[in-house]
């Protein structure tokens, strides 16, 4: 195929060269070109080979529709399947060929071609879904995966995007004919308009085709000039250029990507896409139509383009890709392809139409006359022929004879579609017009308008009547546009999806699906296998499912399929179109949601001092705790765990519990809604002290617990685990207002302003009596569970006397801004006391040696306070309270619950693991009857032993009795059954 | 995404609410004697209708109220929303306008038996 250049293009810089490589050859093309344009102006048009069948591909289009036409970007981080119909070139820029080995001209994966017959519908379903899946895991599926694809994934994520929201009253989607009227129509309206277009020029069919002649007397670029200069000018109306609206979703929220790099490289940290997120009150879609090409033997082969894409590239690239072209046509679409040649001073090799000498507009016939056009009316290809580009094509005539035509590109037109994926996306319906042979929008589901050829309007007699009627709804101005075309006004089409090859052959090849290497006779197949539906068909051929979606097939595969099975198109039905209409990067929907901004990191106050102090961070929910602090790089977890345990006995400790929910609760009614929401009774409970709580959900089983610090029967404050303190504070927002509005009070997280240090061991009070000299830390003065406010040094305290660790325990809390000065000052006087800092993990043996449970670890949603052992928690003498009326349920006052208890080993040697199963027998024989699991399993140094907390079947009539673990490596350990209490079981540590 | 019409601050994003499930389920008493029957139905039962359905949200990243709305569940349509202490409307007075209730094209969605 040998190109021409045509001068004069007003898009085209033809001064300006641009150098760029394809498959490592340095080429040139000029400012404004595309990748395919700049190829096809070389005179390149082999490109790429197919998905499955490793076939030549050339560029099949002149836009998004393209499915061929594939690349991988080298210079912008290896970004794979690339249209080369839309990307626009740049100076320095790399780009590869896909899917071909060792090179695109000699592809070693041909060979598939070769065994094509039996790569059908089905094929892999059948061959390789048999018994032996060891098979398919190790052997087919790499090689396939070899073998079949398109580009290769980028190894370096790079792409920096940002999101911008609008909200405005109409968005117009398509900067065409129609779409400028519909913005004109807008100009200094009341309205907030957003105009968005696809392309970097505005026009639409105006700049891509020759089919109009005059716009109000003028000609069509001057009115365009003009026009896009009132619309620039008019302060309601914003324009979005290089911008694709990719989804449309309810209600009138639309998703638009824009390039912020066309035809320039990407700069490295810099934003290279914006992700627009619309919400307009009426969406006015003029997004224009899609041509769709025909089918039959080898209409793949690199040369064969669509017949409105040739036109595009002359008159939108100033170039035509070979200088005669033959042209095949079923509708008058194609009329202005043969007069942009002629007018070019260029002539089709030939013209050849489907329909009948009677049907075909007078005007192309005087055309086509007047320059010896050779013409065939009532004719159709059999097949086009040649090695890797076309060479020669079969024409039936309309008396059936055969004549070959020697050419090196074919125009095909196998009429036009409305470009209806954004419409359907809408949840708009659509209708079969019998006439234009297509599918056009009937019944929006949402404020949306169609316009133009998006609408199914593909004449332009109506256009001012029909723009004016459809925007009455707004109060703009009336439109009066006087229109003269070049060819036919009125669009005719004849039925024609598909021609059957001259010669039976296994090899031969009408493509109904091009990126997915379908062909009409895996169409017939699949009906044949009963695959008749079409989302069935789709999925079982792979038709229109690759990354164009059949742009310009998958309406003729709906015409093939209601031949074949003699059914009307419109009860054939189309599959559902869904977003995104083409593909977006991943990085474009993260945007800035992504390393450190795509979760927020809550940190406590102390976190820089737990930085610096060696602190191995463990994320519980959104905050980062110290799991535990390395002295040096060599200690390990487990003999941090020990030691930093260890001296919690021995010594003292010290954990930031800043993470820790707090709630503060006010309010007339504040006792009577505690008495509520969490199962224990306050209201004998005195003023300044302190008590474990447990709060269920309404099917009574435990949510979250906590220590409710009661100031006064107006004031509490509440903590909750780390991780349920929104959860806490929405459940006791829901049930004030929906279910008690009557009870006067209010409720608010006090989390981050206040930090929580917990000191505990038996040195504690000595290092508290230091740090804080004006406090009484007696036993007497501040008794277990009680709390007390204070002032140190102008700060206000309120420490609390309690303890999850088992030993004497203070909780101080401290406004957040005062605390590091704080924990520095416990940090120095501890010193001499053995005080050192202990992390989550240390924590968590401490508490379970303790019998302590953690909700959610020990607890899963189904684990009521009785199965817990908490049956003295609950305020029997209440009258109601969340969840109370379950605990009576058949259900929970079942025998054989599972129940809380505590698992040693026999043989105290033996290791223990969480999450492993207790069975009642020493043999695993399935089936294995399964009593329970283990919750939670540590090593303690202080028993000397590994130890659990497990819920098992009827647990607690089971205390005393053995029973096995399973272990990871299928055998089993005997285990005790015991109390889940392993330390201080009579308190003795924690009140004294 | 929805547009839902907070009764305190006005239309917002949905993504700044969170939806509560079925509205108007009255809590029982707790003061008297609640049969199993009665609790376990105000407890795990709720109403699923394809249709008119009064449901509650809460502004949860806003002004943290809870309300009440008419939501079509076939269509996601809002019809109204009203404070927790305002009498709930009656639904006769809201008709669907979409005559495939869930946006369903009526040709072309393909879950239809293609007769031989």
């Amino acid at each position: 195929m040998k190109s021409i250049n045509l001068k004069e293009n007003q898009f085209i810089q033809f001064h300006q060269k641009i150098s760029f490589k394809f498959d490592g050859v340095k080429y040139f093309g000029y400012k404004g070109d595309t990748i395919a344009s700049a190829l096809l102006r070389n005179n390149i048009n082999l490109v790429g080979r197919s998905f499955k069948y490793h076939r030549p591909r050339g560029i099949y289009t002149c836009g998004i529709e393209e499915p061929n036409a594939l690349v991988q970007i080298i210079s912008e981080y290896s970004e794979p399947n690339t249209r080369a119909t839309i990307k626009k070139i740049y100076e320095g820029m790399e780009i590869e060929s896909q899917n071909r080995w060792p090179s695109l001209e000699n592809d070693f994966g041909s060979i598939n071609n070769l065994f094509s017959p039996i790569f059908t519908a089905g094929f892999y379903y059948k061959t390789f879904m048999g018994p032996h899946k060891k098979f398919w895991k190790n052997l087919y599926e790499p090689l396939i995966r070899r073998a079949a694809g398109l580009g290769k994934p980028p190894k370096d994520f790079k792409g920096i995007s940002n999101h911008i929201h609008h909200n405005v009253d109409v968005t117009i989607i398509g900067g065409g004919l129609n779409g400028l009227l519909a913005a004109k129509s807008f100009i200094n309206s009341n309205y907030d308009v957003l105009l968005i277009d696809f392309e970097e020029q505005l026009g639409g069919i105006i700049n891509n085709s020759n089919k109009i002649s005059l716009i109000d007397n003028k000609e069509p670029k001057d009115w365009l000039k003009e026009t896009i200069q009132e619309i620039e000018d008019s302060k309601n109306i914003k324009i979005l250029k290089n911008t694709l609206v990719t989804t449309y979703n309810y209600i009138n929220h639309l998703i638009a990507i824009e390039d912020r790099f066309v035809g320039s490289k990407p700069i490295e940290g810099k934003v290279n896409s914006t992700l627009h997120k619309i919400r307009t009150g009426h969406t006015i879609l003029c997004n224009g139509h899609i041509e769709r090409f025909l089918s039959f033997q080898n209409n793949d082969l690199p040369g064969i383009m669509l017949s409105s894409s040739f036109e595009k590239y002359m008159c939108r690239y100033g170039l035509a890709p070979s200088k005669e072209p033959v042209i095949f046509s079923n509708n008058s679409n194609s009329n202005s392809l043969v007069y942009s040649l002629i007018k070019a001073g260029l002539k089709p090799k030939a013209y050849i139409d489907s329909r009948s000498g009677e049907e075909i507009e007078p005007n192309l016939f005087d055309l086509i006359r007047k320059n010896d056009v050779p013409l065939y009316t009532n004719s159709q290809i059999k097949g086009a022929f040649g090695n890797k580009k076309i060479e020669k094509i079969l024409v039936e005539d309309s008396s059936g004879a055969l004549n070959e035509i020697k050419c090196d590109c074919l125009c095909l037109s196998g009429g036009i579609n409305p470009d209806v994926h954004l419409f359907t996306q809408s949840k708009g319906l659509l209708d079969w017009d019998e006439k234009d042979l297509t599918y056009k929008p009937s019944k929006p589901f949402q404020p949306t308008i169609t316009l133009g050829s998006a609408s199914g309007q593909f004449n332009f007699d109506n256009l001012n009547s029909d723009v004016n009627e459809k925007l009455k709804t707004f109060k703009v101005k009336k439109l009066d546009v006087k229109l003269e075309l070049n060819t036919n006004t009125k669009y005719n089409i004849e039925k024609l999806w598909e021609v059957s090859p001259q010669k039976k052959s296994l090899w031969a090849k009408s493509f109904i699906d091009l990126q997915n290497d379908v062909t009409t006779k895996d169409i017939r197949q699949a009906i044949t296998e009963g695959f008749d539906r079409i989302e069935h068909l789709k999925r079982y051929t792979t038709n229109s499912m690759g990354t164009d979606q059949g742009k310009i097939s998958s309406i003729n595969a709906l015409g093939i399929v209601s031949d074949l099975l003699d059914k009307k198109v419109n009860e054939v039905g189309t599959t559902i179109y869904r977003p995104p209409y083409a593909p977006l990067s991943f990085s474009a929907i993260a945007g800035r949601n992504c390393y450190e901004f795509y979760d927020p990191e809550r940190k406590s106050p102390i976190h820089s001092w737990h930085l610096k102090n060696g602190a191995i961070f463990e994320d519980v929910g959104q905050w980062k705790r110290p799991w535990y602090f390395q002295i040096n790089k060599d200690e390990s977890m487990h003999d941090a765990v020990q030691r930093e345990s260890k001296n919690v006995r021995e010594n003292a400790g010290i954990l930031d519990g800043s993470t820790l929910g707090k709630i503060e609760i006010k309010g007339e009614d504040a006792l009577e809604f505690m008495n509520l929401i969490y199962t224990n009774s306050f209201t004998k409970m005195k003023q300044g002290s302190a008590r474990y709580a447990l709060m269920l959900g309404e099917d009574g089983m435990v949510k979250d617990d906590g220590i409710i610090c009661k100031i006064s029967d107006q004031h509490f404050i509440a903590t909750t685990t780390t991780g349920g303190a929104a959860t806490v504070l929405g459940c006791m927002e829901e049930y004030a207002q929906t279910e008690w509005p009557n009870l006067k009070v209010f409720m608010n997280s006090i989390t981050e302003q206040y930090a929580t240090f917990n000191i505990s061991g038996p040195k504690t009070r000595e290092i508290m009596k230091k740090a804080f000299p004006n406090i009484n830390f007696s036993n007497e003065e501040f008794p277990f569970m009680t709390f007390q406010f204070h002032e140190f040094n102008g700060t206000p305290l309120r420490i609390l006397r309690a303890s999850f660790t088992g030993e004497l325990g203070y909780e101080i809390y401290i406004p957040s801004n005062s605390a590091p000065k704080i924990w520095d000052n416990i940090q120095s006087v501890g010193k001499e006391f053995g005080l050192a800092p202990y992390g989550t993990e240390a924590m968590h043996l401490l508490r379970a040696e303790k019998g302590y449970i953690i909700v959610g670890q020990d607890t899963d949603g189904s684990i009521t306070p009785i199965d817990l052992g908490l049956s003295w928690m609950i305020g029997k003498s209440k009258k109601d309270f969340l969840g109370k009326r379950s605990l009576t349920r058949s259900d929970t006052i079942r025998e054989d619950r599972k129940q809380l208890v505590g698992i040693i080993p026999s043989n105290k040697a033996d290791k223990l693991e969480e999450g492993q199963h207790i069975i009642l027998d020493k043999e695993i024989k399935s089936p294995v009857p399964m009593l329970g699991h283990i919750t939670s399993c540590y090593h303690s140094s202080t028993l000397g032993h590994d130890f659990a907390l497990a819920v098992i079947k009827n647990g607690h009539s089971m205390i005393g009795t053995k029973a096995y673990a399973s272990t990871s490596s299928m055998s089993t350990t005997g285990v005790d059954i015991v109390k889940p209490v392993f330390y201080d079981e009579d308190n003795k540590r924690l009140v004294s | 995404m929805l547009i839902i019409n907070c009764p305190y601050c006005g239309p917002r994003d949905q993504s700044e609410f969170s939806n509560g499930g079925e509205a108007h389920v009255k809590r029982p008493d707790g003061s008297k004697e609640i049969g199993d029957r009665e609790w376990g139905e105000y407890v795990f039962i709720r109403a699923n209708p394809k249709g008119l359905f009064y449901e509650r949200w809460v502004h949860t990243h806003g002004c943290r109220k809870w309300f009440n709305c008419v939501r079509d569940t076939s269509t996601d349509e809002i019809l109204v929303t009203y404070k927790l202490d305002e009498k709930k409307p009656n639904l006769n007075n809201f008709k669907s306008v979409v005559k495939t209730p869930s946006g369903e094209p009526e040709v072309g969605s393909g879950n239809f038996t293609v007769e031989k």
